[in-house]
């Protein structure tokens, strides 16, 4: 193992390095300038091809295409070239072709404040592209290391699933400087439970099966197999048709093979939730980390405080509020976006509030005494005159 | 089925589905001539299309590989795909007009600039015209379309001075020429010649559209009229031409084929001396 101190951004380059990543088609964008650049580095040392696109949307599409031919690809940018990859991403899903995509989040709307986090793509990440039809994969990483481990998981469930898949990191853990361990040997990589998958290649005729499962192959041009992908709905062989029967089994397999196999994709941590806590709280990436260290602290004080801190978000994990209590959402937006979606799983009778701050993380006081507030059937303390339980 | 469908396309998709009178069938034919011409077989093709009329009546035709991107795309697409793709294998792409020299035109700007090894034949019915006809980047000045119920006010990429191209050859593409779909083997040996430049290379040919473009512009869908008005404004490159007539200029407007490495290449030789370096 080697230790380094470094950034998210390099741990995601050397996650890719490690799955096998090939190329890397982007743009330079703040806060994921770093992964370009050092992909654009470290690729050609292992014989990948670092291209530097026109915009995010070809970069993208440059990605896809390379991975259309073949080679394990990846693309990295924040915001504003997140909504531009919806036509690739689209794409992509429709024609199944694996791919990473990483997304370091920053305060928004627009182009926002570049340098500071915010976790504003959470629905655009579920929602990345018009048309619905599909299930789509998230994964958020809360540190230097885990971006690491979770760029070579995102590769992994790429290939198995044959789609994009989303690493929604944020500007702090992107640009942020932590321990970063990587491994140097079979028995060292085994240890830290990281997985892989190979390129296969879907040799037809049918390359568009009526099913739900894993492990299919998808499309490679260049092997002369006839493989045909479009952006229309395609019939199991590829061809393209009008016919609403088509639509439907394709959907089938597009939302099924991520619903029915979500299990491979399930990963979560919870902390302090085995004696029914009063407050429960929420939040993903670098807001959980300030989450953990308040549940900590609440305890030392005696408060029967948990939490919860999804990982993988998309397929969402229902079933980790099943708890009727009180829940304390917080997220780097102040318009509340994870929260809809703990408010919708939770028992009826349960309370969920929402702490949302934006560009800087809450600190431990300002949650605490928010936890305080819930447990004395009091309001949130605002620092303003928003409602923010108006969300 | 003629032999060269039998040899290279799929019965499943030929005939086309296009109208009756199009003359899309005509570019469609002629690139296929110029492949099979080449002496190149079904696994030595890997065949890009766009939307609109063009992209949909020829996508999954070869028997061979094909892939479809979405509106614009095909050239970035291609451009990945020639990455991973060994440097043998060709990449051909039958696109529209709209499709290339509107919404994709950035993207085929810089597959100019990086001198991708493709080959564009761009099938150009003066318009958008498989979404019911509207007016794009090529109609001619003054022309009616459902778009443009008065005319066109715009210039476009085929006026004198601002002809598109111009702008692809000094972009870098290495390969450029313009026909019509009516032209015979004139046509077919630019194709050829464009295909065996390992480089950038886009054939633009004009055809006609009967159903949509004939119908507004010329107010008849009879295919004669609208054949007959292409072919009376078909000229050579260097031709005199009437002053303020429309007209398609056509022959090979540029040909440095085999003169800049291409971008693959050039990316996989810059990878393998950073890897001897680093050695």
């Amino acid at each position: 193992m080697k230790r380094y101190f470094d950034t998210g951004n390099r741990a995601i380059t050397e996650g890719a390095i490690l799955a096998g990543c090939k190329v890397f088609a982007g743009y330079p964008i703040t806060p994921a300038t770093e992964i370009a650049e050092n992909m654009s580095r470290r690729l050609p040392e292992v014989g990948g091809y670092y291209v530097q696109a026109e915009d995010e949307m070809t970069g993208m599409h440059i990605a896809v295409g390379a991975s259309l031919g073949g080679l394990k690809t990846m693309t990295a940018t924040s915001g504003p070239g997140y909504i531009l990859y919806a036509d690739p991403y689209g794409w992509a899903l429709g024609c199944e072709i694996p791919i990473v995509v990483v997304n370091a989040q920053r305060v928004g709307p627009v182009s926002g404040i570049t340098g500071a986090p915010g976790q504003g793509e959470f629905y655009i990440a579920r929602y990345p592209t018009h048309g619905g039809n599909a299930e789509t994969i998230v994964l958020a990483p809360n540190s230097v290391q885990e971006a690491f481990s979770l760029t070579v998981e995102a590769f992994y469930l790429s290939e198995r699933f044959r789609m994009p898949v989303t690493v929604l990191a944020d500007q702090l853990v992107t640009d942020g400087w932590e321990t970063l361990e990587l491994p140097e040997t079979r028995e060292e990589i085994e240890k830290m439970g990281l997985r892989f998958k190979e390129r296969e290649i879907c040799r037809g005729p049918v390359f568009y099966p009526f099913t739900d499962q894993l492990d299919v192959p998808p499309v490679v041009m260049g092997h002369n197999t006839g493989g045909t992908c479009s952006d229309w709905t395609p019939t199991d062989e590829g061809y393209d048709t009008e016919e609403v029967e088509w639509a439907h089994k394709h959907s089938y397999r597009l939302i099924n093979k991520v619903r029915n196999n979500k299990e491979v994709i399930r990963r979560y941590e919870e902390h302090f939730m085995d004696d029914d806590p009063d407050v429960v709280l929420v939040a993903y990436g670098s807001p959980s980390r300030v989450m953990i260290s308040c549940v900590k602290k609440a305890r030392e004080e005696g408060l029967k405080v948990g939490c919860i801190r999804p990982i993988s978000l998309w397929p969402f994990l229902d079933d980790l509020y099943h708890r009727k209590t009180n829940y304390l959402v917080v997220e780097l937006n102040y318009d509340g976006q994870l929260v809809r979606e703990v408010q919708r799983c939770v028992p009826t009778g349960s309370n969920v509030h929402f702490f949302g701050k934006c560009g800087e993380l809450p600190s431990v006081a300002e949650m605490l005494l928010q936890i305080k507030q819930i447990l004395n059937g009091e309001p949130l303390v605002r620092s303003d005159n928003w409602e923010w339980e108006a969300w | 089925m003629d032999y060269l469908a039998n040899k290279y396309l799929r019965p499943r998709k030929i005939p086309s589905t296009a109208c009756s009178g199009c003359g899309l069938g005509q570019v469609h034919k002629k690139t296929v001539k110029a492949i099979d011409e080449l002496g190149l077989g079904v696994e030595d093709v890997v065949w890009g299309t766009g939307i609109g009329c063009a992209g949909r009546q020829t996508f999954a035709t070869w028997k061979g590989d094909n892939f479809a991107g979405t509106h614009g795309r095909v050239y970035a697409i291609a451009s990945g795909l020639r990455i991973a793709l060994p440097p043998d294998k060709k990449i051909i792409c039958t696109v529209g007009d709209g499709d290339s020299f509107g919404i994709g035109f950035l993207n085929l700007l810089h597959c100019a600039r990086r001198n991708v090894d493709m080959t564009v034949v761009v099938c150009d019915n003066l318009g958008y015209m498989s979404t019911g006809g509207q007016y794009g980047w090529t109609t001619p000045l003054g022309v009616k379309t459902d778009s443009s119920p008065y005319g066109t006010y715009e210039s476009n990429f085929m006026q004198e001075g601002q002809d598109v191209l111009n702008i692809l050859k000094d972009a870098g593409a290495t390969f450029l020429a313009r026909h019509t779909s009516l032209q015979g083997q004139e046509a077919v040996e630019s194709i050829k010649k464009a295909i065996l430049n390992k480089g950038f290379s886009l054939v633009h040919v004009i055809y006609p559209c009967v159903t949509n473009f004939s119908d507004r512009a010329l107010g008849t869908r009879k295919p004669i009229a609208m054949y007959n008005w292409i072919k009376e404004r078909t000229y050579g490159l260097h031709d005199r031409v009437p002053e303020n007539e429309m007209c398609f200029r056509t022959g090979i407007y540029h040909d440095a084929s085999n003169t800049r490495q291409e971008f693959s290449a050039r990316l996989l030789e810059f990878t393998r001396e950073i890897q001897r370096r680093a050695r």
